[in-house]
């Protein structure tokens, strides 16, 4: 801490308006097994900081992995020429807006330390959950996966913020891919894409049960194999936690991003079609519909305790009884509005640039379980775990695939499908919401791998979501 | 930069002292600036400088690897300690056979000194002077100026000693107006090769051309994606197919079927680390030269890339497309080439009595069936309708869903130019791809820009 305090003595000393600096060491573990063998077994170590500066009005940043005195002079002074010379060629304009600077200290709270529990013990879960998905022939791909990740940060600001944090992530997940002819479908558990993630210990884990799930994921895989092709046309869909997980984040989480809403993403991601106007009146979704950004609620992917410029975390309302309200915000985002940021700046590691991320941006629940839902429906389908993701760079026009689809008639649940696809425009989809099911069927799922930014960056987020009913959407494509 | 001498010296000190049977490092530097731009405007411009080492240690057939970013001789050798400590909880890995041997390497030209110079002013300057036009046009620009040298080594227990110093220059302008946008782009090892001024005016140019854009439903139409559109398919058949790993568990559009014809007979796709026309690296993650691979050739599936692991299962040798050994992924082909055509790109309108023109895509997906490459994506930057072998008007953008290969066999001619487009991995490979005019290509869905 002394060291960096020293780098932001030394650069108010030179005048900048603004400084800080962020000294992180990052640990991950991450473990796969597919089809019996061990394909991944990976330790990585690594640590570094980097320095931002407002001068003239205008960002420079420099990160380096050297830790001695000289380096980190070195890469402050290259930090406040990159602010100079981006403030000579008309960037100079960057106003932050205020924050009451901490002096605090934070730690994931957890109950095993995944970095405590023996390796052995770690890949005989996955040999375990593995085996049992292998018992069908027709599994020709069986692999299952756990990944921790331990990271300590230290911040310091010319403000006189000094903020020391320990954020622990765990996080894992068993698929099998059944093949047979031309065909290759897949099933995963708890969610696709290497499963599901949490800010907790290894209790996360072995409260997943992977073993006691594997044989119904295997079963599910195979009877895709000779499923029928999901049907097209317009009907009423359930989508399942998870694949509504991704539907927010990449509807909602990413639409009221404000650097986005603000042009400062269009050279790689894009912008948002919740422009600034439609603030505070504009019909998002249904009435049923809320949504809040909670980086502070326990558990959370996108849960810590400041976020990457110092900022304490926080819930916000989103979207109210189906109106738009507000935006995820950075310090010099905030300012442009006249407001103060909410927190959501963070960077991936030591050598990027805090951008604003999602934090764990939640559906709220409503009432009911799945299986009343269900009940409630006389014709539609019931979609479970993504598979495919896109939508357009304003987050108007999505589609999602799926791993497989579930007739509804009459209130119960009747065939399998397999390839479902939904496709939709956002706010005509969530004004189509009908019905979100309650407490008891939500969960926090971990999205680990949110791309943004440009060298890209990956951050670990969570959404909160209950399964929910959607009228008249369009299933299926022209092919 | 470590340098050569310095990078090997180091990692070879390190292995002698590993009590592995076989133990291997990998080394990846580099030191780099980016200016971003938005709004007409540098809202982020950084520099970075790191050194990140892979370690990996094999005890019999069990395999643990380990990374740091610290060059001190004393953590890498906590971190050798790391990977020996992980291999030693393993189950034996049976298809594993070795590490790779000593390779015959070859040293293309990769480092250009100016480039490796180029300063956060020089980008900056560059980027003001495309801000000026921008405002007389009155549209506003967002992009990148990216440069940046690296350096990435490989040293195994059995002999591999490679080294290779790169540099890398990418810059990326597009342009926007009110209800439209243009987009422009270049890669090169060699910033000398980048003109910043005429892409911002290419740039500049397709926004004008394509504001006020009408309607069109979707539909089956001809279409010309330009190389940037080629690009993304590319990577995405590549990520999907085209390694040995999908062949061998059967997710692959390639399984059961190489030597048979997959796609038109137009189509040609290779790999080639060292064509200079792409982004050129001569051995992979594992220290294997790479080798030029046929993947697909005049329609016909001819082959994968292979890493040491898969080649193993099957009894033959790497390619030199591996990634880290104990990471888990590859391999895969880095430096994809498809073969040129005859059209030169501005005759392609020509060609067609009406279609689509799509400047590049966005957001695409090949998830949705990958053994019948079936992809998803969005239009941007760019779409235009052509009628009677001219541009007729902007449209706005479309979701295509489309099997790929399928509407590859419907090519009807193929640019004589191509352009190295980068991706993710941009500083250590790119997709060398022509511009394709596709007879009745899928577009499935509009949107309301």
């Amino acid at each position: 801490m002394e060291d960096l305090r020293e780098v932001i003595h030394s650069l108010k000393r030179k005048g900048v308006q603004y400084a800080d600096v962020r000294l992180i060491r990052r640990m991950h573990q991450g473990l796969s097994v597919k089809n019996g063998e061990i394909e991944r077994s990976l330790s990585v170590e690594e640590q570094g900081f980097g320095v931002r500066v407002i001068a003239d009005g205008a960002w420079g940043f420099a990160a380096n992995s050297r830790l001695t005195k000289a380096e980190l002079k070195k890469t402050s002074d290259q930090a406040l020429r990159i602010a100079k010379v981006s403030a000579g060629a008309g960037g100079g304009r960057v106003v932050l807006a205020e924050v009451e600077p901490a002096i605090a200290t934070y730690r994931t709270p957890i109950q095993k330390d995944p970095f405590q529990v023996p390796l052995g013990t770690k890949l005989t879960l996955l040999f375990r959950a593995t085996e049992i998905l292998q018992k069908d022939p027709r599994v020709k791909v069986a692999e299952g996966s756990l990944s921790f990740f331990k990271t300590w940060k230290s911040f310091v600001s010319t403000e006189g913020a000094e903020i020391e944090q320990e954020i622990t992530e765990s996080g894992g997940g068993i698929s099998a891919t059944a093949v047979n002819g031309g065909e290759a479908q897949t099933r995963s558990y708890p969610s696709s894409h290497g499963g599901d993630f949490a800010t907790k210990g290894y209790e996360f884990i072995e409260a997943m049960d992977l073993v006691g799930n594997a044989e119904r994921v295997r079963e599910e895989a195979v009877a895709l194999l000779s499923a029928e092709d999901c049907p097209s046309g317009e009907t009423t869909i359930i989508l399942d936690g998870p694949q509504l997980a991704l539907q927010v984040h990449e509807s909602c989480g990413h639409a009221i991003e404000l650097d986005r809403v603000l042009g400062m993403e269009m050279s790689y991601a894009g912008g948002s079609f919740l422009n600034l106007e439609k603030r505070g009146n504009f019909r998002y979704g249904s009435p049923l519909v809320n949504i809040t950004a909670d980086a502070a609620v326990e558990g959370g992917l996108g849960t810590f305790g400041f976020d990457d410029e110092g900022v304490p975390a926080q819930r916000t309302e989103i979207v109210k009884d189906g109106i738009f309200i507000d935006y995820l915000k950075s310090r010099e985002t905030a300012a442009v509005l006249g407001e103060r940021s909410n927190g959501c700046m963070r960077a991936d590691g030591w050598n990027r640039i805090p951008l604003i991320r999602m934090v764990n941006v939640n559906l709220e629940p409503r009432e009911g379980t799945l299986e009343q839902l269900i009940a409630d429906t006389d014709d539609g389908l019931l979609i479970s775990t993504n598979k495919s993701w896109s939508i357009d760079q304003m987050r108007l026009n999505f589609q999602f695939g799926c791993e497989l689809a579930r007739e509804i008639t009459h209130g119960k649940l009747g065939r399998i499908f397999k390839n479902p696809i939904y496709t939709g425009i956002t706010p005509r989809f969530w004004g189509s919401c009908d019905a979100i099911c309650g407490t008891s069927e939500w969960h926090i799922w971990g999205v680990p791998n949110c791309g943004k930014g440009e060298p890209p960056q990956t951050a670990r987020v969570g959404h909160g979501t209950a399964p929910a009913r959607f009228r008249g959407v369009q299933v299926g494509v022209k092919r | 930069m470590i340098g050569e001498a310095k990078a090997l010296e180091t990692l070879e000190k390190v292995l002698k002292a590993s009590e592995a049977d076989q133990t291997s490092a990998l080394l990846l530097g580099s030191t780099r600036g980016v200016t971003r731009f938005a709004e007409s405007m540098i809202h982020q411009s950084m520099a970075e400088s790191n050194t990140e080492v892979l370690l990996t240690a094999v005890l019999g057939k069990k395999i643990g690897s380990a990374s740091t970013n610290s060059f001190r001789v004393g953590d890498l050798k906590k971190t050798l300690q790391r990977a020996v400590d992980m291999a030693k909880v393993q189950k034996e890995n049976p298809s594993f056979l070795s590490l790779p041997g000593k390779q015959e390497i070859a040293k293309p030209l990769t480092f250009f000194p100016e480039t490796a110079k180029v300063s956060p002013k020089e980008r900056a300057k560059a980027v003001k002077t495309l801000f000026h036009k921008a405002s007389i046009c009155k549209v506003k620009l967002a992009g990148l100026f990216a440069t940046g040298e690296g350096e990435v080594a490989v040293v195994n227990s059995l002999g591999v000693r490679a080294y290779q110093p790169y540099t890398f220059a990418e810059v990326k302008v597009i342009a926007l107006s009110a209800d439209s946008s243009g987009f422009a782009y270049s890669l090169s090892r060699d910033t000398q090769k980048i003109d910043p001024e005429v892409l911002g005016e290419r740039a500049i140019k397709k926004c004008l051309e394509s504001k006020n854009p009408r309607d069109l439903p979707p539909g089956r139409y001809d279409v010309i994606l330009e190389p940037p559109a080629v690009g993304e398919l590319l990577e995405w058949l590549s990520y999907i197919g085209l390694g040995a790993k999908s062949l061998q568990e059967g997710t692959s559009f390639m399984t059961g079927r190489l030597g048979e014809k997959v796609t038109g007979e137009q189509v040609t796709i290779y790999d080639d680390g060292l064509d200079p026309e792409g982004i050129a690296i001569p051995f992979d993650f594992e220290g294997v030269a790479k080798r030029r691979v046929v993947l697909i050739e005049q329609g016909v599936a001819k082959g994968v890339v292979y890493g040491s692991l898969t080649a193993a299962k099957e009894g033959r040798e790497s390619t030199g497309h591996g990634l880290p050994p104990g990471t888990g992924g590859g391999p895969l082909s880095l430096n994809l080439f498809m073969e040129a055509g005859n059209v030169p790109p501005d005759e392609l309108p020509s060609r067609m009595e009406r279609g689509i023109l799509v400047t590049r895509l966005h957001y695409v997906n090949g998830f949705l069936d990958t053994r019948r490459t079936l992809m998803t994506g969005m239009t941007r930057d760019g779409v235009f309708y052509v009628q009677e072998g001219k541009i007729a008007f902007p449209v706005k953008n479309l979701r295509f869903t489309e099997r790929v290969l399928e509407a590859f066999s419907r090519i009807q001619a193929i640019s004589t130019e191509r352009q190295a487009i980068g991706a993710a991995w941009s500083e250590l490979g790119a997709t060398v791809v022509p511009a394709l005019l596709i007879r009745d290509f899928n577009f499935t869905g509009e949107t309301m820009f």
